[in-house]
């Protein structure tokens, strides 16, 4: 379903040299698998999913972004999202003065005309709405106000998964959507992604925890260490990195 | 003795039609404001005018009611448009607040050069709304001059929409007395014009009076708008809040001069005043002088001025969820500006007011 072949990216700092960051990242995930990358701080797992989802602050200088069978590198991240890509970023961005709601049905209308699907009718996505608030426990008062503006770290995250229970995307990039949340709210959101499990979707789930894999139970682990991934297994790899860390990697800078 | 500047066809039709006095010998001696002018620095008017089609022409005035007098009116002695307004402009049309009424004034000019002045008294007591509106058609000018009389305990709300007139200038002077325990809210929400500029010149009694000065300003391609206040508080304990926000894109131009000044008597004022611009790309210009000049020593004054560019991550952050760029460059934008404007109380105002922002924001992407 997604397939990252040979990816370089660096960024171009408006003061001193470019930095390159991704150094030839190779990933497959078929469609129906939850895949998991976990590495050290620093590594580059943030900038990979920036440069999936179309961020131009990253520059691509090799390699290709397949999504269903399509090379999706040079498209703008709106036309990514209507291809249903969507980024729970490690860091929900506010947006004062935008209701959250008001921002997500337009989101969800901009993405389906682009696919040229039928609007969704106000009622029909205030249900919705409803629906998913009370699955992860968001009040009606937290959809009024703005986007993300006054919430607290573990909410955002809360309503990044919200997001994505209304826009039901193919494909979800969750980035440490676990940072954040408390130990009920984990579980609460981690409910949230498993619902959106299905044989037609993939994922692939960042993180530095073996809390949040607990539920979500990946299919496939990777281990990502200066800009590459440097091993791939299964779920039992995380429990290995849980017990000895990512020492065993430092050589991968090289 | 400085020699006499050489007058552009616009300025020597100007001086011509005025009878031979001082305001001609000032118009023939000096020429029309430019950026050499401290206060006009960044509004050439002279250059602007220049390029205008050198012909008479006339303000038309359509108002929701007749004036209830018409008399002479003048300008200060160092507001030369003003002064050129009542001139040329025939007698000001006055009007009488009655309490509880809203009056609206739409100021055009068609073609050439319109001048035209208005009087606009609260007497005691009065609570009434003005709204103005002010359009120039390509190649023509407007010049106006408006005084407001607010009398004590009167209760003023003044609302003006200056609609994108490319390549035509308009310039509104105003003029307010705000007496005593009086209070005035002015709001603006202004798009432009080849060169417009829209002075405000008020005199705060105090002694309780409030004045309350916003205004949200959306400049686009070819147009420049500069917005000059001059707040001088004369009497002790008046409030002052200002919130001037604005855009500019596609090269447009935004010019906020404000200033409040704190004469010896006015103790105890209470004035903040805040300007923020959003620059929408690097085409773009908005300048901005805030100023406090302080001559009594127990006030509270501040001021804040801020310009920045859209933020790259809210940015991002929104075509990641699917709206195109300037979609949501457009919702972040309107976000931006819609601060003064929701200063309004009158909710109905307000959403007439925001839904003009918005069509002029989906012209522009
Ligand atoms: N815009 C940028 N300018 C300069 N350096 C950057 C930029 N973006 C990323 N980097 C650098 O690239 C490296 C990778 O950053 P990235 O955010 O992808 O790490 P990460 O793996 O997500 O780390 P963490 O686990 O802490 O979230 C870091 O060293 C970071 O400082
Ligand atoms: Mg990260």
């Amino acid at each position: 379903m997604l397939e990252i072949k040979n990816l370089h990216a660096r960024v171009n700092p408006e003061e001193g040299e470019a930095l390159a960051i991704l150094k030839g990242v190779d990933l497959k995930v078929p469609a129906g698998e939850v895949h998991a990358i976990m590495g050290p701080n620093g590594c580059g797992k943030s900038t990979l999913s920036y440069v999936l989802a179309g961020h131009d602050g990253y520059e691509v200088t090799d390699g290709a972004l397949v999504f269903e069978g399509a090379d999706i590198g040079a498209l703008a991240p709106e036309e990514r999202a209507a291809r249903g890509l969507f980024l729970s970023f490690q860091y929900p961005v506010e947006i004062p003065g935008v209701p959250t709601l008001t921002f997500l049905k337009e989101a969800a209308n901009a993405q389906r005309r682009a696919r040229g699907e039928a609007e969704v009718s106000a009622p029909d996505f205030i249900k919705l709405a409803r629906e998913n608030a009370a699955k992860l426990g968001i009040s009606s008062e937290m959809l009024k106000r703005p986007v993300n503006v006054g919430f607290s770290g573990g909410e955002k995250k809360r309503m990044e998964i919200f997001q994505a229970l209304m826009l039901a995307p193919k494909f979800l990039i969750l980035d440490e959507t676990d940072s954040g949340l408390d130990i009920d709210a984990l579980k609460v959101v981690a409910e949230g992604v498993n619902a959106l499990r299905s044989p037609d979707r993939g994922m692939l789930v960042i993180t530095h925890y073996q809390r949040l894999l607990d539920y979500l139970k990946p299919d496939v682990v990777h281990v990502m260490a200066a800009g590459r991934i440097v091993e791939t297994g299964g779920p039992d790899l995380a429990l290995t990195l849980e017990s000895q860390g990512y020492e065993k990697y430092a050589g991968a800078a090289a | 003795m400085t020699l006499p500047v050489k007058l552009s066809a616009f300025e020597a039709a100007l001086a011509e039609q005025l009878p031979a006095g001082d305001l001609r010998a000032e118009l023939e001696g000096r020429g029309l404001p430019h950026r050499r002018v401290e206060d006009w620095k960044w509004s050439d008017l002279r250059t602007a005018l220049a390029r205008l089609p050198a012909e008479a022409g006339e303000l038309t005035l359509t108002m929701s009611r007749a004036p209830d007098a018409r008399r002479p009116l003048m300008g200060a002695p160092d507001q030369i448009m003003a002064r050129l307004a009542a001139a040329l402009g025939g007698q000001a049309q006055v009007y009488d607040l009655h309490n509880g009424e809203t009056v609206t004034l739409d100021a055009s000019v068609a073609a050439g050069a319109g001048h035209g002045a208005v009087v606009v008294r609260a007497r005691d007591g009065v609570h009434a709304v003005v709204r103005e509106r002010y359009s120039a058609a390509p190649g023509a000018m407007l010049n106006l001059n408006v005084h407001y009389a607010i009398s004590p305990r009167a209760h003023l709300t003044r609302i003006i929409e200056q609609d994108a007139s490319p390549d035509a200038v308009i310039v509104v002077t105003t003029t307010m007395d705000l007496s005593q325990r009086a209070h005035a809210a002015q709001t603006t929400l202004g798009f432009g014009a080849k060169l417009a500029r829209l002075e405000t010149n008020i005199s705060h009694g105090g002694q309780g009076a409030s004045l309350e000065m916003n205004g949200a300003y959306l400049v686009g391609e070819g147009l420049h708008l500069d917005q000059t206040g001059i707040v001088r508080h004369t009497g002790p304990g008046g409030t002052t809040r200002e919130l001037f926000k604005g855009a500019a894109a596609h090269g447009g131009r935004g010019v906020f001069q404000g200033k409040i000044h704190v004469e010896r008597a006015a103790q105890k004022t209470d004035a903040k005043m805040n300007h923020r611009g959003l620059l929408l790309d690097g085409r773009s210009e908005i300048d901005a002088k805030p100023e406090l000049e302080i001559y009594a020593d127990d006030v509270v004054c501040a001021h804040g001025n801020a310009l920045g560019a859209m933020d790259a991550a809210a940015l991002f952050y929104m075509r990641q969820r699917g709206l195109s760029e300037p979609r949501a460059r457009a919702l972040l934008t309107r976000s931006f500006l819609a601060e003064p404007l929701e200063r309004l109380s009158d909710e109905a105002v307000r959403e007439a007011l925001m839904a003009r922002l918005q069509t002029a924001l989906e012209g522009m992407s």
